[in-house]
């Protein structure tokens, strides 16, 4: 809560200094339990853009820090990074954390010194995906080849491959885009699910 | 290779890469929403309490007036003479005229001389009340009927008359299976409780209810509330329970709005209601125990918090919460209060919890405390208690657990900074003592928004309100990035605009976060041309800056120099409220200033102001610009602009 972090927080707009005075190794007691199966600490803090960012970065944790401990937990950081514009898979998030139980998940946090090279990394894959690889993804389910799929196709694939969404989250991301034949334009689509 | 793969593989693999596709960029939408409805919730938040901080410093600042006052009574500087001046009109204000006892209150109350004309259409009471009754002051209520002034003060006269006889706290007992309903903060909004009313039933011998507090200011309906919770406290006096909140307070209810609705709604009797009001508050418990195992009240406690303190004090002798703050003299107190019974009853009404242990002043409220964990279970433990509940935050989905799930916060003002922003809820604890949450958010605009579009608005609202705020500090922003800018090259950083930016506005925002909303200009290297940045908020003269910044507090100060709730101030007190502004402001607003402008502002030049009309101006100005701004190039009247008033959409 914005006012009772007051007390606690230390002065945090100190900008790093650029290039490799950067570099966020991990810090080292802290990395909890199971050390993490990317190495962190070859992520190098050297890209200079990166680390201009680096106190936007820290007052998007601070917004997510609901304890107080200027910590987050496991189970945050992947939606820390979606906030920040990244796009992670769970799945890649986890492997950073060291593939943690689901106990750690909820139990275990981190510090903003820790999160950073994770974010590094995540920023650094290769695996961005822009407008023509969406509407490439969904050009495989266009059985008619008319610019259009089915709707409840999609539905089932949403909730049964990949890292599977739950019934509450395909109904909100699919309000409004099937016309009265339960048929989605899909590149419409596309667009409309990237003009947040 | 190749021609193992067959075709319905090469299918599967393409779906699930898809799939993928999709479910991580819904995610991130998600994300990006949540940190958006996050920093909305965190701005609105910071502009209320820092209003309350100001609200404190308005009254502190009033009475370190009046010391400073006797300590220059000699002096004839021009300006330790405003200043003796000003001590002069505040205590004025401030005299209380306490002496008289209460049988000659209750024949200036009377209500017997007042005549209902024929054509009321509203309800008619007959005392005692009756259940039929209070239920049809319900419907009469919800098809937006006005209760006459006559039966207010005839139903406010027996609240008062039951309060007196009410201990500082209420015993509640959960026997014979009886569930207790518990509401938080209700703050106008009749649409909530009439949500409540219908959800779970009006409150019988049955259905026992709690009322924690805050039933007043900010909504439009704050009289309505009251009355509906007083009748039926009449026909059911113990089975409706009612805690005092901090704004059950006259001097809090100057600034957020429920004097001005009284006034309004009231205009002939609305003085009289009023102080009537005052003294009913000061006659509301302060705290309930259920069970002798779950205390409810409407602030939290401190480490100093004692029951039996609390229970022997004279409730009724502290008028206003904070009127002790900087004064040595004891008026607005009886001497027969001590400081410790009056700072413990503070605590009550304005603490707030915290996440780390241990116990300190609430600065940010400008009252009470913040209190650890650890403090609940030392209280708890020493109290041979389990459950703390409370209100005065307001929370996203109208409840929050903390301190181990022993404090429970709820608050039942849904959509309380705007539609969409938050929900209410109530609890119903049976003998189990199991808190059971429901929740609700009134309105039907709500259901129809998608998340979205609920959250884009909110984020709209809220940014309109900060940009007013950044607006109205122009001059002390322009100092701070003066600070930044030694060369004078008339750019800053956006490191050093977010510091300069949080020293001057005391928010504790995620600036650098909200820089996109709020700057449009940006230099290719990065760099913010702040002049350019106060164009873009909007500019305007010094002294019309300063009005508007300062425009609740000047609300404030003209109701309290309306002595008789009239509604109009006279010239010199005009004039007087100017120089003490001023003083206060550490700013020259010359005789010739307040000469001009109190001649605009008189417009039939009869020598008397009406205050409303005085901030209408601002609210017509606040609304032309509102309307420049953003939504449609309006060229109507002032009359016009008038009607758009009740728009909700503008």
């Amino acid at each position: 809560m914005a006012p009772k972090k007051d007390p606690k927080a230390p002065a945090k707009k100190a900008e790093p200094a650029p290039a490799p005075a950067a570099a966020p190794a991990p810090a080292p007691a802290p990395a909890p339990a199971a050390a993490p199966a990317v190495d962190l600490s070859s992520v190098k803090g050297g890209d200079i853009l990166f680390s201009l960012h680096t106190t936007d970065y820290r007052e998007a944790f601070g917004l997510f820090d609901r304890v107080g401990d200027n910590k987050v937990a496991y189970n945050q950081i992947a939606d820390i990074m979606r906030a920040l514009g990244q796009n992670p898979t769970n799945k890649e998030v986890n492997k950073l954390l060291g593939n943690p139980s689901a106990e750690d998940m909820a139990q275990k946090r981190v510090e903003f010194e820790a999160f950073l090279p994770m974010l590094q990394t995540i920023i650094n894959s290769p695996n961005k995906a822009g407008f023509e690889d969406y509407v490439e993804g969904l050009r495989v389910f266009d059985k008619e080849g008319n610019g259009t799929v089915m709707g409840a196709e999609l539905r089932i694939v949403l909730s049964t491959l990949g890292e599977k969404m739950t019934e509450a989250e395909i109904d909100a991301l699919m309000t409004g885009q099937e016309d009265e034949n339960g048929c989605v334009n899909y590149e419409a689509f596309v667009k409309h699910i990237m003009s947040v | 290779m190749g021609c193992g793969v067959s075709k319905s593989n090469q299918f599967h693999k393409h779906s699930r890469k898809a799939a993928v596709l999709i479910q991580r960029w819904y995610r991130q939408y998600v994300a990006r929403t949540e940190m958006r409805r996050r920093y909305t919730w965190h701005i609105f938040q910071s502009i209320e309490y820092s209003g309350e901080q100001a609200q404190i410093k308005v009254r502190s600042y009033c009475f370190s007036m009046r010391s400073v006052c006797y300590a220059v009574f000699s002096h004839q500087t021009e300006l330790e003479n405003r200043v003796y001046l000003a001590g002069n009109l505040i205590s004025h204000i401030f005299r209380e005229n306490d002496v008289c006892w209460d049988t000659e209150w209750e024949r200036y109350f009377c209500y017997k001389n007042i005549e209902v004309p024929e054509v009321y259409s509203g309800p008619h009471l007959t005392f005692p009340l009756t259940v039929e009754q209070a239920v049809g002051l319900l419907e009469a209520f919800r098809n937006k009927k006005q209760l006459h002034s006559r039966y207010v003060l005839e139903l406010l006269l027996e609240t008062w008359k039951l309060l007196r006889l009410l201990p500082n706290i209420n015993r509640i007992s959960t026997c014979q299976s009886k569930e207790v309903t518990i509401c938080g903060d209700l703050h106008g909004q009749l649409e909530d409780l009439l949500l409540i009313f219908y959800k779970n039933g009006t409150p019988s011998l049955e259905k026992p209810y709690l009322f924690n507090g805050d039933f007043v200011d900010r909504g439009k309906d704050s009289i309505e509330i009251l009355l509906i919770l007083f009748s039926f406290m009449l026909v059911y006096p113990c089975d409706v329970y009612l805690n005092r909140g901090n704004h059950e307070d006259h001097i809090i209810n100057l600034r957020y709005g429920f004097t001005k609705e009284v006034l309004t709604k009231y205009k002939i009797h609305g003085k009289r209601i009023l102080k009537l009001l005052q003294k009913i508050f000061s006659w509301l418990p302060l705290a309930s125990v259920i069970d002798q195992k779950v205390l409810v009240l409407h602030g939290g406690i401190s480490d100093s918090t004692d029951l039996g303190v609390l229970a022997k004090a004279n409730r009724h002798n502290v008028r206003n919460t904070h009127a002790r703050i900087l004064s040595k003299s004891t008026d607005s107190v009886s001497s027969d209060t001590t400081k410790d019974e009056w700072r413990q009853i503070l605590d009550v009404l304005w603490s707030d919890p915290m996440n780390q242990d241990g116990c300190m002043p609430n600065e940010v409220r400008g009252g009470g405390c913040y209190w650890g964990p650890d403090i609940t279970e030392d209280f708890l433990n020493r109290n041979n208690m389990q459950l703390i509940i409370r209100s005065h935050e307001c929370k996203q989905e109208g409840y929050e657990f903390c301190h181990n799930r022993k404090v429970l916060t709820l608050f039942s003002a849904s959509n309380y900074y705007d539609v969409g922003s938050n929900r209410g809820a109530y609890v119903k604890l049976g003998p189990d003592l199991v808190p059971y949450v429901i929740q609700y958010q009134a309105s039907s605009m709500t259901r129809e928004l998608t998340a979205r579009q609920s959250v884009g608005r909110t984020e709209r609202s809220a940014l309109k309100v900060l940009r007013e705020q950044l607006f109205a500090h122009k001059s002390d922003l322009l100092c701070a990035f003066k600070k930044f800018d030694s060369k004078n090259t008339g750019l800053v950083s956006l490191n050093d605009w977010a510091s300069a930016v949080e020293s001057v506005m005391h928010l504790n925002l995620p600036w650098r976060t909200l820089r996109c909303q709020l700057v449009a200009c940006k230099t290719a290297d990065g760099t913010i041309d702040y002049c350019d940045w106060f164009n873009e908020l909007h500019i305007d003269q010094s002294l019309l800056e300063t009005l508007y910044r300062h425009r609740s507090t000047l609300e404030t100060i003209f109701r309290i120099v309306d002595t008789d709730n009239s509604g109009f101030i006279s010239m010199e007190d005009f004039r007087q409220t100017w120089k003490l502004l001023s003083v206060y402001l550490k700013m020259e607003i010359t005789d010739e200033d307040i000469c001009n402008l109190a001649v605009t502002i008189d417009s039939n030049q009869d020598g008397s102001i009406d205050i409303d009309e005085f901030m209408e101006a601002f609210r017509l100005t606040d609304k032309k610009s509102r309307l420049e701004r953003g939504r449609s190039m309006f060229m109507g009247t002032a009359s016009d602009l008038t009607k758009l008033e009740d728009d909700p959409s503008v």
